[in-house]
């Protein structure tokens, strides 16, 4: 048995929040200041999928997983929905 | 018994307290310019970079696998005390830093730090919970670069505060109940102090939350005088690293030194003049403890 940690799964649906979606995070930040471990960074997508000519997009990842205590309060706070612990 | 960091970067000294960390000269041969500004234009992707080409998304899940858990922590440290020619800004290689009492920082800032000083918003905050907190005090090569991104600088580029200014202001955050901490960025050229809370902090989470060694313990370690404690419990509520209890049997506050990071934040709250900072070497079982 090799005793596989617990995974916490946190996904964000970036169709709702971020680069397509209608709510900039800047502006919203809902999810990053509910979450009492700090769960989530807020970072530009430059350099990673999005066209690095235009780096004006900036999104919400879940970084630190592993501390989430699957309060939910971030799936309650978003306005879009677009969060979904389990 | 002194850090290894004192001993290879020090001088003879502490590490913060030697002059060559904080000199123009240092930072043009460590081309800390070009470092600089890559790794900050690029700061709020640090924790989605990748660590041997696995994502450092969800890192405390990855360190905690058998086998690969280990490898990724031993990669993890290397990064982060790097002192290679070729370390990468963008994962921030060879930035760690370690807690000072309000009185090193001071001197840090009084004395030490090169100038142009400025004061811009925290990145940490600003990554992590979306707030604009005017707290990190920079200075040095690392002032210029900062002040060409606006996201972490006040309107009208109005960052730059004098020597009286900065040791004003860090006083203000450590009363506040912000740890300050002082960093090699890269390592050995020292440019920032900053005001850190948990668990917003990158560094004190990775290292708290994680293990790893991104910021040490400072030099000291707080003591409580029982014969001046009142058991009033306001140092536990300060005490950002939960190292203060109060023992109502007692009618005293006591303090893990194995706990204690030495910031010295709860001395602000103590009205009996009973806590004060003890060298870490001089308390046996934190001796060595960074």
């Amino acid at each position: 048995m090799l005793g596989l940690p617990e995974k916490i799964r946190i996904e964000i649906d970036y169709e709702k929040c971020g680069e397509k979606g209608k709510i900039d995070p800047r502006e919203c930040c809902r999810c990053l200041r509910v979450c009492d471990p700090a769960v989530f960074i807020m970072h530009e997508t430059v350099g990673l999928e999005q066209d690095p000519i235009d780096p004006q997009y900036w999104r919400i990842t879940p970084v630190w997983n592993s501390l989430c205590t699957k309060c939910m309060k971030c799936v309650e706070v978003c306005p879009e929905g677009a969060i979904r612990v389990w | 018994m002194v850090c290894n960091w004192c001993t290879k970067h020090g001088a003879g000294k502490k590490w913060y307290m030697n002059a060559k960390n904080y000199s123009n000269e240092l930072a043009d041969e460590l081309r800390a310019k070009e470092y600089l500004t890559e790794q900050w234009t690029n700061f709020e992707q640090v924790y989605i970079r990748k660590i041997m080409g696995i994502s450092s998304i969800d890192l405390g899940y990855k360190l905690k696998l058998p086998i690969i858990g280990r490898v990724l922590r031993w990669q993890a440290e290397r990064m982060i005390h790097s002192e290679s020619k070729n370390r990468n800004p963008r994962r921030a290689d060879g930035h760690f830093g370690q807690v000072v009492p309000l009185e090193e920082a001071k001197v840090i800032l009084g004395n030490l730090a090169a100038e142009p000083i400025i004061e811009n918003y925290c990145m940490c905050r600003w990554m992590q919970r979306g707030i604009k907190e005017r707290c990190c005090i920079n200075f040095g090569v690392l002032s210029t670069v900062i002040e060409r991104l606006p996201r972490f600088i006040p309107e009208n580029n109005t960052a730059r505060i004098s020597r009286e200014e900065a040791m004003e202001r860090i006083e203000e955050h450590n009363r506040r109940g912000y740890v300050a901490s002082v960093w090699f960025q890269p390592v050995p050229y020292i440019n920032a102090i900053c005001s850190c809370e948990n668990p917003e902090c990158g560094g004190l989470r990775l290292r708290r939350d994680f293990g790893l060694h991104t910021v040490y313990k400072s030099e000291y370690v707080m003591s409580v005088d029982a014969d001046k404690c009142q058991a009033c419990g306001m140092c536990v509520h300060r005490c950002q690293f939960g190292a203060i209890r109060l023992v109502p049997s007692l009618g005293r506050a006591i303090v893990d030194p194995k706990v204690c990071w030495g910031c010295g934040v709860c001395r602000h709250s103590c009205t009996h003049d009973a806590l004060g900072l003890m060298p870490r070497e001089d308390v046996p079982i934190a001796r060595g403890r960074y």
